[in-house]
């Protein structure tokens, strides 16, 4: 019983912290980090048709 | 005034291209401008001119490359095309908002990403719907101007290497935070006993999770140490991958052997290194990229003009001194020069840090790279190519960053005994614990204690951080150092010398008289000026200013005669023009009327000089230089830190001491020749100890050469700041005693981490080695004492500015 659920919290982790590290991975490897200047302007820009004239 | 609506750029009224838009009548400086603007608004992208804050991405610039050059940097796969462009022009991040959504909506665009830090764009499209043409004709359209990517070699590889420790640390850690999750379950485990079947569960799960920390983030070290074996000699890598290998591997021992594991230490200590690793190679690809953005800065084209009125569009590689290049609004210079005609101001902002335009008026140098403000200029090519002050900028800034203090090279010889002694003493803890009676494991576990405590980080980053800190702290102060061991040299300066002209004074001397002697005024200040037309000294440049742009003769046999004059032949005439010395070496007798009136100007302490035709005198021409309003604050402040201040120069001793008395220099020696300022560099080293030569043209360079340390005027010849250690890039003074401060600054600092690296390991090496210090402490401690060290470092970033 207490087996049972230790194995499944520990599973969890492991599942979650590898999760984690595919994520990064992907964020490294599509230059996620190249560029940390540029993001925070970007959310500033998307909203097309007004602030003409 | 009329302003452009496009470029801002201001312009009267009459000559601005008009055209009426929704109503209202409005104004642009060129056709290009109008053409962009129009371009805008039929893509629905006017919010790029509410978005931008008084910034222009200005006219269009000229320098084109051809389209072929980009056909190197496409990648085709499939259905999809990709390039890597760097954009020149980007400024802010509206830029770069206008260039994604522009090229965005362009069709069979897939993605446009431009970096706003580096300023590269990553662009993928459809390769059967448009092509690498269409993208650089669209920027261009914008008023940017791509160039390929290859003009950024050294930054590339600096940022794979980066992204590579990145993927490395980033799984060290995501595994070690796992593992040490597990380990925390052991430990509980340890104290309130816990059942054999967890423990051999988080013991196996600990062994797997370690393993591709171990050799995977572990590798570069692995790799390092190997190497250094293969020639005999023991780096940090070998020290850093035998302490996380030997408490892995005894760990993995122990699971077999039902031991003590200790995976999280070997995690813990590879995913620390990897973290300093990580923020060090970013920090030197950010500092490559600074460099190519420099590189970048110069055009590669440039507007002769041409006799007869009108210019033609060539290389600035195919320019040569004394050409006249016209240099239109927004444009940036081509070339090193002076200003003949027109009125404007530049930005010199990447030299000399001070974002304010500096106005430029005829007879002003320009630098190459600095941006043109609102007027048109014609300016006199005076240095092209590698020879600018901007390329020996780069120059000394690569320089700088792969030359290293002595007091490095000490740390490093320090490193390379230090790994084999800790090695051995590591040995004999595990042989003294066995036969002192420990347990095995506690014995091995104090001989891993001794590697991991002996990780030579705090000494390896003792230096190399602080003098890292201290030139780019120097550079916020707009000094460009050019290495480590520039820096460890000022801090032990005993005394400044000055060169008088050009660094107490303006170093623009102006032309007040001209006397002729048997032939007219305008003559002789005509042949003067010829002949000094394409000279650097600061005298030389001052009679050329003083006669209006004309057409010159052409002067044959050119020679300089440093200290003395110079020598050239015009229309068949060998003519002479220098101080009294220069002629009576040549056998001409100064005497009479030019005699005279060369005295009667020195006593008025201006700087005279006469011009002869090889017979006799023919003119006496006299200058005049102001001083440098900052030039006695800045001496007074050297001598309260206890410095001795000396003036030299090649003027008379007249002027000499005008200009020591006003700026307060009891210690001057004038009229010395180029060879002689050595001589006197020498003599004060033997007197006060080592020497600071301040100076800024060709006669200065053995002087700054021979000096402990050199520091040019920014402005200063070519020649003068490659001979120099350090470089001033505003001209102020006062930089002199805040630069002694920072360098003694420094050394303090590396001082105190070199202390402390070494009485750390004195003091926790015997603990490691009785075995009091467990393998966990130990990297916390480690950690504990490169956290102290880079805190101490960072403290020399105070008062920038």
């Amino acid at each position: 019983m207490i087996v049972w659920t230790t194995l499944l919290l520990i599973a969890v982790s492991l599942a979650l912290g590898f999760a984690a590290w595919l994520l990064f991975l992907w964020a490294v490897k599509s230059d996620q980090y190249d560029d940390v200047e540029r993001p925070k302007h970007r959310m500033l820009d998307d909203d097309p048709e007004d602030h003409d004239n | 005034m009329a302003v452009c609506a496009h470029c801002l750029l201001e312009m009267p009224e009459e000559s601005a291209t008009r055209e009426t838009i929704d109503g209202k009548e409005t104004t642009f400086c060129c056709p290009g401008c109008r053409a962009i603007h129009g371009l805008l608004r039929s893509e629905g992208l006017t919010g790029f001119y509410a978005r931008r804050h008084g910034w222009t991405p200005g006219p269009p610039e000229s320098a084109r490359v051809p389209l072929d050059a980009f056909d190197g940097s496409v990648r085709t796969s499939g259905r999809q095309a990709e390039a890597d462009l760097v954009i020149s022009g980007i400024r802010c991040a509206s830029c770069v908002w206008l260039i994604e959504r522009y090229l965005g909506g362009r069709p069979g665009i897939l993605s446009t990403r431009v970096n706003f830090a580096t300023g590269r764009a990553r662009i993928s499209w459809n390769p059967s719907e448009t092509g690498i043409g269409d993208v650089v004709f669209a920027i261009r359209a914008l008023g940017y101007t791509p160039y390929p990517p290859e003009s950024l070699p050294v930054g590339d590889t600096l940022r794979r290497e980066a992204s590579d420790l990145l993927l490395r640390f980033g799984t060290a850690a995501f595994l070690s935070m796992q593992v040490m999750l597990l380990t925390a379950g052991l430990y509980a485990g340890y104290f309130q006993g816990i059942d054999a079947r967890y423990e051999r569960l988080f013991r196996g799960l600990c062994f797997l999770l370690a393993t591709p920390v171990v050799f995977y983030s572990g590798a570069p070290f692995l790799r390092g140490a190997l190497r250094g074996a293969r020639h005999g000699t023991f780096g940090m890598d070998a020290l850093v991958f035998l302490g996380a290998f030997s408490a892995y591997g005894y760990s993995a021992a122990s699971l077999f052997l039902d031991g003590e594991v200790y995976f999280d230490t070997a995690t813990m200590i590879l995913t620390l290194v990897l973290l300093g690793r990580y923020i060090e190679a970013g920090a030197r690809s950010r500092a490559a990229d600074g460099i190519s953005r420099l590189v970048r800065l110069a055009p590669v084209m440039a507007r002769k003009a041409v006799s007869g009125g009108g210019a033609i569009d060539i290389p600035v590689a195919s320019l040569a001194p004394g050409d006249l290049v016209e240099i239109v609004p927004g444009e940036r210079m081509p070339v090193d020069g002076d200003v003949i005609e027109g009125n404007s101001e530049a930005d010199e902002s990447m030299l000399t840090g001070e974002s304010a335009p500096v106005s430029k008026i005829p007879g002003d140098p320009v630098v190459a790279g600095s941006l043109n403000g609102t007027g048109r200029l014609l300016v006199r090519v005076v240095r092209t190519g590698g020879e600018t002050v901007l390329s020996h900028v780069v120059q000394a800034v690569e320089e700088a960053q792969a030359r290293k203090a002595p007091i490095q090279r000490v740390a490093d010889r320090v490193v390379r005994f230090f790994v084999p002694a800790v090695l051995l003493v590591a040995a004999g803890a595990v042989f003294l614990g066995f036969h002192g009676g420990s347990l095995p494991h506690a014995a091995l576990m104090a001989g891993i204690s001794v590697l991991v405590i002996a990780c030579p980080c705090a000494l390896g980053l003792a230096t190399p951080l602080a003098v890292l800190v201290g030139t780019t702290s120097a550079q916020a102060r707009g000094i460009l150092v050019r290495g480590g061991d520039v820096l460890e040299q000022a801090a032990g300066v005993r005394c400044v010398l000055f060169d008088k002209t050009g660094t107490l004074t303006v170093g623009r001397p102006r032309l007040t008289d001209v006397e002729g002697i048997g032939i007219e005024r305008e003559d002789a200040l005509r042949l003067a000026a010829f002949l000094e037309a394409s000279s650097e000294h600061a005298i030389g440049r001052a009679i050329a200013d003083a006669l209006p742009a004309s057409r010159c003769l052409p002067v044959r046999g050119f020679r300089a005669h440093p200290g003395e004059g110079i020598e050239g032949e015009i229309d068949g005439v060998r003519y002479l023009l220098g101080r009294p010395e220069l002629l009576e070496r040549f056998g001409i007798a100064v005497d009479g009327a030019a005699s005279r009136a060369y005295a009667a100007h020195s006593a008025l302490l201006r700087t005279a000089v006469l011009l002869s035709d090889g017979s006799r005198p023919l003119a006496v021409l006299a200058t005049e230089d102001a001083l440098r309003p900052e030039a006695a604050e800045a001496v007074s402040l050297l001598r309260a830190s206890g410095t001795a201040v000396m003036m030299v120069t090649g003027d008379d001793p007249g002027v000499a001491a005008d200009v020591a008395g006003k700026v307060g220099i009891a210690n001057l020696r004038a009229r010395v020749t180029p060879g002689g300022k050595r001589e006197e560099v020498r003599r004060a080293r033997e007197r006060f100890g080592p020497v600071l030569v301040v100076g800024d043209g060709v006669n200065d360079a053995p002087a700054l050469a021979e000096a402990d340390v050199g520091v040019a005027m920014g402005r200063g010849t070519g020649l003068a700041i490659h001979s120099a250690g350090a470089t001033l890039m505003t001209e102020d003074l006062l930089r002199i005693p805040a630069f002694l401060a920072l360098s003694r600054a420094t050394m303090r600092v590396i001082r105190q981490n070199l202390f402390w690296a070494f009485s750390y390991n004195l003091v926790a090496i015997p603990l490691a080695v009785a075995g009091k210090l467990h393998p966990i402490a130990a990297a916390a401690f480690m950690a504990g004492s490169s956290l102290l060290v880079v805190g101490n470092s960072l403290r020399l970033r105070k008062g920038g500015k």
